[in-house]
């Protein structure tokens, strides 16, 4: 028999050893279910329908109630959604098998006619779909059999799997849309692990889990986006509790609260580039050696640590790294800020100081004209003074002009651009260098047709991305982008500051959080609260 | 007196079709397009015309004009651009919150201000005078929204009794209502003080004194409903004023009301929303000059004869 001190003693030994083993479980064996995330942004959506809203307040919220076709993760892999696989059939059309004994929220089957239905609306809609600009070349789609779809495309299209994936192609539920009208657009249904309970306008909307999910069940009961547009109020409301997740954080906050273990900083490397544009049509920036001049009298380094102050990393090329086909055009070692390199260039091109100490030639004085917004993009407007006054370093006068930015994207559409600089920030929509390579550098793609602002012309760059556009082969086309971005590096038409980081700021009892590269995908599926 | 009534509300009505042509005329004039914007940097011309049309926005300034006024009268306020969701329905999700927060506002400016003005009048120069005329400059001279922010963080993070912001409880009104009231209480304070030094000084309220009127009486009485009128005049516009100026307390504070709907429409060009919204507050304005003539008519006999 055992004396009764030695039987305490192997009993705190089996309880030590059980809490040993039980405290070292897995997260997902820890996950707690159920409570309330509350989230603040600053805006309120336009609408939570795809068909009338592409911008981040609606689709931050939608995302989570709409699914795709097919979905992007974190590291921007095409992962199957909606549909459990695919087939390419032929250049112009995929066969999408669709994954079986899936409900809409409102108890309706997912089936293909409702893809059929989705893309219709559209695409051939009165009016069309907002997101249609974004969907290139996609037609349509065709009802093969209940679980089988079609996806069809006007003439072979490279990007048309990461167009199924954009966030803003989710697949609505037919009868709802016909009998809502539209007030579909106010309170979706969709496939998606959280459904639409209540949007209060300029105030919340309110989600709840979707116990008939076809994949894992969100383990939140309830989400709420709440609308507060000041951001020292949102960040003021996660200290005190009010909220749990800030999108859209103070940047200058970020340092601190990286310090305090009572918040989370998830930061990742978004797809926005911001950059200071050139008109490559309008003298003197016609010249190579100009433009160039002009990159080299720039330091990058100093608007990045100084303006931004972490909140951003430096452009890396014309594209973001999340990008399918994106090269790093190594712009530090090609334009290195340089002033007295870049004073030599101007003075190879017969630029020579005039009395004032702006350069000049032929009695022309070296003087740009800039068009800017302030606030459109952060920190824009510091950015775009911080360059003038580089440029002043090295004999450039930059006259800029800051107008309400509304007014400065009309003047961005017009048919004829008559200022020299510009700043504008630039996403591609479906991660995929056609959408920017093509709209940007294409030269028949010059406003109001598409976005080449610079005026930009090479008849092999146009080549190269007409190649890359049509083809399937995903290796090959990456190749093309490459010697796309090869070429645009020695002629650069831009001065490529900054690529944005996604910053979402919650409190430390947020787990199974991920911040994605897109900024749309706001995943909340597999969020759970430690409380 | 309903006669009067009668006859200025029927005035309104030019009043309305002026300012609904002015706020058309201004969007037509400033650059940027309500399509474009709201279509986004991405999209084709060909989605831009598209949806141009069948908005209607081809027509001209004066056929849009007229079509509009036409469905006003019948009650129709059109749907907003950007949403294409009733104006009706939007302006009715924000202009009681703007309401609320406009009369809470009001009545604390009223009630303090009043106070503190006639204390002044009453003890001028004295402590608590030099104090109300500092407070009073302090709170003409700080900007909404630093003053908000201040209170935020006093009264909701460091003091947790307010919540820090939106709409629901009393609550969430005491912040949002202060800091609005403030720079007009201000004023209230500064012209309840003049106003009643001025009466104080006119020989019937000698006469009364001599008569053996209680102080308080003379102040209550016989001071304040003659020094009212100027008073009167000042909150009437004041509370215009607050109203239009709403939308910077709505912002911090993140009270969901017309001021910031009115600029949200005007960043997207949303002419149709933007009409309507401006229609609710010219129709405000009309009330709330009626109401103050009225009360004139009720404090000043002279005035109510004259008709």
């Amino acid at each position: 028999m055992m004396p009764a001190r030695s039987a305490l003693l192997s009993a705190l030994a089996v309880a030590w050893a059980m809490s040993v083993c039980l405290g070292s479980v897995s997260p997902a064996e820890a996950q707690k279910k159920g409570g309330t995330l509350t989230i603040v942004r600053p805006t309120d959506p336009v609408s939570l329908d795809p068909q009338l809203e592409t911008t981040a307040p609606g689709a931050w919220v939608y995302f989570n109630m709409l699914e795709p076709l097919l979905t992007m993760d974190e590291k921007m892999q095409i992962r199957p959604a909606l549909a459990a696989s695919y087939e390419i059939l032929s250049p112009t059309k995929v066969r999408f098998k669709l994954r079986p004994n899936v409900k809409f929220h409102d108890g309706t089957p997912l089936n293909a006619a409702a893809v059929k239905f989705t893309f219709d609306r559209a695409l051939r809609g009165t009016p069309p779909a907002r997101w249609a600009s974004l969907a290139g070349s996609l037609s349509g789609a065709e009802v093969v059999d209940d679980l089988t779809v079609d996806v069809m495309t006007r003439e072979p299209y490279g990007p048309i799997l990461r167009t199924l994936a954009m966030y803003c192609t989710g697949i609505v539920s037919p009868t709802a849309v016909q009998k809502m009208g539209p007030d579909f657009s106010r309170a979706p249904v969709g496939t998606g692990p959280f459904k639409f309970v209540e949007w209060k306008t300029n105030t919340h909307v309110i989600l709840e889990r979707n116990p008939d999910y076809w994949g894992d069940k969100a383990p939140l009961d309830r989400v709420i986006f709440k609308v507060v547009p000041e951001e020292g109020a949102r960040m003021i409301a996660l200290q005190t509790g009010d909220a749990d997740m800030v999108l859209l954080p103070a940047p200058a906050q970020l340092a601190a609260l990286k310090r305090d273990s009572k918040y989370v900083v998830h930061e990742v490397v978004g797809g926005r580039v911001v950059f200071a544009g050139m008109h490559a049509g309008l003298a003197p920036l016609d010249d190579v050696r100009v433009r160039t001049a002009l990159i080299h009298a720039v330091d990058r380094k100093a608007i990045l640590e100084n303006i931004l102050e972490g909140s951003a990393v430096p452009a890396r090329g014309v594209l973001a790294p999340s990008v399918f086909g994106f090269k790093d055009m190594q712009l530090d070692k090609l334009y290195p800020f340089d002033r007295a390199r870049a004073k030599a260039l101007l003075a190879q091109a017969g630029w020579t100081p005039g009395p004032d100490g702006v350069l000049q030639k032929g009695g022309q004085k070296l003087s740009l004209s800039w068009l800017a917004a302030r606030g459109r993009y952060p920190k824009d407007g510091e950015i775009t003074e911080a360059i003038q006054a580089m440029f002043k370093e090295v004999g450039v006068e930059a006259k800029v002009q800051f107008l309400e930015w509304a007014t400065v994207f009309t003047q961005f559409r017009a048919a004829t651009l008559n200022q020299h600089m510009f700043t504008l920030g630039w996403v591609t929509s479906n991660a995929d260098a056609d959408y920017s390579l093509y709209a940007l550098f294409h030269s028949k793609q010059v406003p109001p047709t598409g976005w080449n602002t610079s005026r930009y012309a090479n008849p092999r760059v146009d080549a190269l991305v007409e190649q890359a556009r049509r083809s399937l082969n995903q290796t090959e086309r990456e190749k093309l982008y490459a010697e796309v971005q090869d070429i645009l590096a020695k002629e650069m038409v831009w001065i490529p500051v900054y690529n944005t980081k996604e910053i979402v700021v919650t409190r430390a009892s947020v787990k199974g959080f991920t911040v994605h590269p897109v900024e749309y995908n706001l995943w909340l599926r597999k969020v759970w609260l430690d409380k | 007196m309903l006669t009067f009534i009668a006859r200025r509300l029927l005035l309104a009505i030019p009043v309305l079709l002026g300012v609904v042509f002015v706020v058309m005329l201004t969007i037509e004039l400033i650059p940027g397009d309500a399509v474009s914007l709201m279509l986004g940097e991405h999209a084709t011309p060909e989605a831009v015309a598209k949806l141009r049309d069948y908005l209607g926005l081809d027509k001209p300034l004066l056929v849009r004009y007229v079509g509009y006024v036409g469905r006003v009268a019948r009650g129709d306020l059109g749907r907003s651009i950007q949403q294409n969701r009733p104006v009706v329905d939007e302006l009715a999700d924000a202009w009681p919150a703007t309401l609320e927060l406009t009369a809470a506002a009001l009545v604390i400016s009223a009630a303090l201000g009043i106070a503190a003005g006639v204390i002044s009048a009453v003890w001028p120069n004295s402590a608590f005078d030099a104090l109300a005329r500092l407070g009073s400059l302090f709170g003409l001279s700080m900007p909404v929204f630093w003053t908000g922010l201040v209170l935020i963080v006093v009264f909701a993070l460091w003091l947790p009794w307010m919540p820090v912001g939106g709409m629901g409880s009393p609550a969430h009104l005491v912040l949002p209502a202060v800091t609005l009231a403030l720079p007009s209480l201000a004023m209230v304070a500064r012209m309840t003080r003049s106003s009643v030094l001025d009466v104080l000084r006119e020989d019937y309220v000698r006469t009364a004194r001599a008569k053996g009127v209680a102080e308080r009486l003379v102040v209550a009485k016989h001071a304040l409903r003659n020094a009212a009128i100027p008073i009167l005049t000042l909150l009437g516009l004041q509370a215009g004023q607050l109203m239009g100026g709403a939308v910077l307390t709505e912002t911090v504070f993140a009270w969901p009301g017309l001021g910031r709907l009115m600029v949200k429409a005007i960043f997207a060009r949303d002419y149709v929303l933007l009409q309507g919204a401006v229609l609710i507050f010219a129709l405000a304005f009309v009330v709330i000059n009626l109401a103050v003539d009225l009360a004139y008519g009720a404090l000043d006999p002279r005035i109510a004869r004259q008709g």
